[in-house]
């Protein structure tokens, strides 16, 4: 198993990690374009702070016994409400690749909810994460409240929250979900939506930090949300889940951490709902929360310093290739509508991403769906869609775009009260890549539920799906409910 | 002319339910300018001979108003609790907290899971019209997104439940037309048994429904519903109370016929009357509410 070596944690910038040179015949010109939609994924260094399940199971068994005392003082009062979950998770690869041979992980997370009205106008909620895992994707270093290092905290705040309301004005502060868009596969006008791809096709949304003004009722309302830059948690390098193209697998590259925008970003949206239909429109100003992955200068054996990535091959193999994550300004303007007719329900998602960023690139992703639901079957069906407008050649990571020029799908359907089936698909349009997961679910009791996944992943190496190829993976998951 | 008189006395029938005589005697000012005793004469023709039935539907139409009027209230709220009982005779228990705005076909209302844990947040935001089906959104508060309910999807089930979507609107006499089809005793009480059928502007999963109505109070003992003939649900009323002057039954079970399965949804904390805002029954509220 090839595993990177540790690197202190420079102040201003995330977490960094290297991997080891196999071989100096890759090096070549900056990553670029023919890296596919998911570029390069660098971030290679072991946090100091980061454990094994083994070591993270007890202060996760210890927060949660903390947690309890909590809820039996918030239960009491009237005002309070609460829930939250303790789910424990194994997943098993049948494949190793090249910089993970790692084929079992078991994974744990503790969350605690609760929110507060001590008065009519005010609502206080929050949330807290404790979690643990078994493959070195988890940092304990204190509570966590930025959610900006490469790996996920060991505790953190997930959410913190004030909401003031008035009539039909509301302003929300503090550590907040926003969620815009309609459709259900792929939403691009989702702008305040960052996530956790530590595991790419089992991804996470993540808080944002700033301000939400509500202003309407039913048939009109305008959103203003106005927040501090968060970025994706994009996966670790030196683990599966990087889907590094072959070439780039062998080079030693260094995480030099990111450049994280120090600007805020501002989004609006106009929503109206009619009898028979409703639609959305929205702007957003900003930087991507997916970053671009930009080289620097390698370092080569007795310090020598070579120019930017030479285009030809080095003759030395390079000690280091330093990679930097850089969230591109951008700006969206887009929409999103729904329609139910007869037989099913239309929606669709449109936005435009420009952006003053000679690195990257501005396009349109656009999706349209219809869905269904039928007796104990529920049907989505859809195309995603994207047109790049202007091409530029910086490698990044861009699960969005990459799920694009694909037919999805998905088909549910409900057993009994306790049971369900559930199968997702995305099919490129090219055959070039696809990705499917079947689902088994089964309650128990009042509390306890049993989810049963198995992912299958195939597609040809310079395809999104591809670079994942020998991830297929089959999961268990048990979550205890309270 | 004619064909203005033709018109006008084929709407009147169309509508007989609704307006019963006094469409007839609303349309004594074209009559004056009809000067055509033809029609005067079919149309009293066909008025007699359809007396009894008009007589029959007029009584189900104001049993049906009445009943409507006697359960009128400027909001309800209510902590239900859910026995989903399979087929196989194993219960699941849920909980949820409901809160209605209005009357009929003028409410709004928002129904909360509080129970069990897992669905708890889960919100469904119904507002009713007079004239037309619901509209439906339910707030799922995993994704922190709302899914407008589509009309044909009305017919699922609602979250395990065998209350269909359909099934947690409110019904309001104007979409519906009645038939008296008799008198009927169900558990030792004397109750009107009355047909409905949903008016065009009304979709529905079902074609028609028997509605059994309490002689003593006027409030429903039982509704079974149909679709194309054959009958899909049942609902039972039991435990009626007189709440704050209002006739209603605590315990409702509803059982899927073809599924063969049923939930019992008991009324706790019931009230009427409750001071309630409006703005707390938007898409808006759903999500800050949550």
């Amino acid at each position: 198993m090839t595993r990177g070596r540790l690197l202190r944690k420079p102040l201003d910038t995330a977490d960094k990690r290297t991997f080891r040179v196999r071989s100096a015949a890759a090096l070549g010109p900056q990553p670029s374009a023919d890296l596919g939609p998911c570029g390069a994924f660098v971030e290679l260094r072991r946090s100091p702070c980061s454990h094994g399940l083994l070591r993270n199971l007890p202060r996760v068994i210890f927060a949660a016994l903390l947690a309890l005392p909590l809820l039996a003082s918030f239960a009491a009062a009237q005002s309070i409400s609460q829930k939250g979950f303790l789910e424990l998770k194994g997943i098993g690869y049948p494949q190793t690749t090249t910089q993970d041979d790692t084929q079992a992980v078991g994974e744990a997370l503790v969350r605690y909810e609760a929110s507060a009205k001590p008065a009519t106008w005010l609502k206080l909620t929050g949330a807290l994460n404790a979690r643990g895992d078994t493959h070195d994707q988890t940092t304990w270093d204190g509570v966590d409240w930025e959610d900006r290092g490469v790996t996920r905290p060991g505790l953190s705040v997930r959410r913190l929250s004030g909401l003031l309301s008035h009539g039909p004005v509301s302003l929300e502060v503090g550590k907040q979900f926003v969620r815009w868009g309609k459709t259900d596969i792929l939403n691009p006008t989702d702008r305040f939506a960052p996530r956790d791809y530590l595991t790419v096709v089992d991804n996470d949304f993540l808080a944002v930090t700033g301000a939400r003004l509500t202003a309407g009722l039913q048939s009109n309302t305008l959103d203003l949300v106005w927040t501090r830059f968060t970025p994706s948690r994009t996966p670790l390098l030196d683990q599966r889940w990087s889907g590094l193209p072959e070439q780039l697998q062998a080079l030693p590259l260094v995480d030099a951490g990111a450049q994280f925008p120090t600007r805020s970003q501002a989004g609006a949206r106009w929503s109206h709902v009619g009898s028979g239909f409703e639609f959305s429109l929205s702007g957003f100003s900003g930087n991507n929360n997916l970053p671009l992955i930009v080289t620097s200068v390698p370092t080569f054996p007795a310090g020598v310093v070579a120019a930017p990535l030479p285009v030809a091959m080095p003759p030395a193999i390079p000690a280091s290739v330093p990679i930097v994550r850089v969230y591109p300004q951008i700006w969206m303007a887009g929409g999103d509508a729904a329609v139910p007719l007869s037989f099913f329900t239309i929606k669709g998602e449109a936005a435009f991403f420009g952006t003053s960023d000679a690195r990257a690139d501005q396009y349109w992703l656009y999706v349209i769906q219809v869905e269904r639901q039928s007796g104990e079957w529920f049907f989505v069906g859809g195309y995603s869609g994207e047109v790049v407008t202007l091409q530029r050649t910086q490698a990044q990571f861009a699960p969005d775009r990459g799920m694009t020029k694909a037919f999805l799908g998905r088909a549910g359907y409900t057993i009994d009260t306790n049971r369900s089936l559930a199968v997702e698909a995305a099919v490129r349009q090219n055959g070039d890549g696809s990705w499917m997961r079947f689902e088994y679910s089964q309650a128990s009791g009042q509390h306890l539920r049993m989810t049963a996944q198995a992912t299958w992943i195939r597609g040809e190496p310079t395809d999104f799906f591809g670079r994942y190829n020998r991830n297929s993976h089959a999961t268990l998951t048990v979550r205890y409910s309270f | 002319m004619n064909s203005r008189i033709e018109n006008h006395s084929r709407s009147c029938f169309l509508e007989l339910e609704n307006y019963s005589r006094s469409c007839f005697l609303g349309r004594s000012t074209v009559r004056k300018h009809s000067g055509i005793g033809f029609w005067r004469i079919a149309v009293t023709l066909v008025a007699i001979l359809l007396a009894p039935a008009i007589a029959r539907a007029q009584d189900a139409r104001q049993i049906m108003e009445e009943a409507q009027k006697r359960t009128d209230a400027k909001s309800q709220h209510y902590e239900g609790l859910l026995q989903v009982v399979d087929a196989k005779g194993k219960v699941t228990d849920k909980r949820w907290s409901y809160d209605r705005t209005g009357s009929h076909g003028r409410s709004k209302s928002v129904l909360t899971f509080t129970q069990p844990a897992e669905v708890k947040g889960v919100a469904l935001l119904v507002i009713n019209y007079p004239d037309r089906a619901s509209d439906q959104w339910m707030w799922t508060p995993a994704i922190q997104r709302e899914r407008r309910i589509a009309m044909q999807d009305r017919s699922t089930r609602f979250f395990g439940t065998d209350f269909s979507f359909e099934d947690l609107e409110e019904r309001d006499t104007e979409q519906y037309d009645y038939a008296m089809v008799g008198d009927d005793t169900i558990e030792g009480v004397a109750c009107w048994k009355i047909e409905s059928k949903p008016r065009k502007t009304k979709s529905s999963q079902y074609t028609s429904s028997i509605v059994w109505v309490r002689k003593d109070n006027y409030a429903f003992q039982r509704v079974e519903n149909f679709v194309q003939g054959a009958i899909a649900r049942r609902l039972k009323y039991s435990r009626i109370e007189n709440v704050q002057g209002i006739w209603t039954g605590r315990v409702l079970e509803m059982a899927d016929l073809r599924r063969n399965s049923r939930t019992v949804l008991t009324f706790e904390k019931l009230e009427y009357n409750v001071p309630m805002k409006d703005e707390n029954f938007t898409l808006q509220a759903l999500r800050r509410n949550q």
